[in-house]
């Protein structure tokens, strides 16, 4: 799933182990997160979208969830 | 958090029970061994390896006393513990390597295979070698895991 966690994460000036810490999560799911290896739990994509100030749709694009 | 600290104290407490354990049967073992002029090093190979065993425990045990001390002493340190154990990635992983009953399973096989031992040495090398390759394969399925995830 493509995420713009990293344009975010840049803007602010965070590092990974930062927002992790921040978000409750490790490093490592943030880098998978990011190169989109893996699919955040809703919790976790509520999580994060929230610590940016965003809506969960601004952070994650679910334009792939519509095809089936 | 303070719940968590609670519960890594109380971790804390385990392992310096346990390192106590290592520590004594250990001398146990020691006092065991079979020096005479005969033994051949099949004789010694049984309580050589409930020996390396004991002490792997030992210090494992030592190891993670250092590494939750620190934790309970820092937050920071607390909370990337914390964040560590509660990850839903890690867990997802964890939980297609078959873990934890993989390794319940083999700790309780090593064990088994430590007071077999004792007894029948054909059992203790059975449940060692099945302890040992049933890990491998969880150790293995957990590292294709993290490459894809």
């Amino acid at each position: 799933m493509k995420t713009r966690v990293r344009e975010l994460r840049k803007e602010r000036k965070l590092s990974q182990e930062e927002l992790a810490l921040e978000v409750g999560t490790t490093r490592q799911t943030i880098t998978s997160i990011e190169v989109g290896k893996y699919t955040a739990s809703l919790v976790l994509a509520y999580k994060i979208a929230h610590y940016f100030g965003l809506t969960i749709e601004e952070v994650f694009d679910f334009s792939d969830a519509n095809k089936f | 958090m303070e719940e968590f600290r609670t519960n890594v104290k109380r971790r804390i407490t385990i392992f310096s029970g346990m390192t106590l354990v290592a520590a004594a049967l250990g001398v146990y073992n020691f006092l065991l061994m079979n020096y005479s002029e005969d033994a051949t090093m099949y004789d010694g190979s049984v309580t050589g390896f409930q020996s390396g065993l004991i002490l792997s425990i030992g210090i494992i045990a030592v190891v993670q006393i250092i590494k939750l001390t620190r934790a309970v002493n820092d937050e920071t340190n607390l909370k990337l513990l914390y964040n560590q154990e509660h990850d839903e990635r890690l867990k997802t992983i964890r939980s297609k390597a078959g873990m934890p009953m993989l390794m319940i399973t083999s700790i309780l096989m090593l064990i088994v295979a430590i007071v077999a031992g004792y007894f029948n040495i054909v059992v203790f090398y059975t449940l060692v070698i099945t302890a040992i390759v049933q890990l491998s394969i969880g150790a293995i399925v957990k590292l294709i895991c993290m490459k894809m995830m």
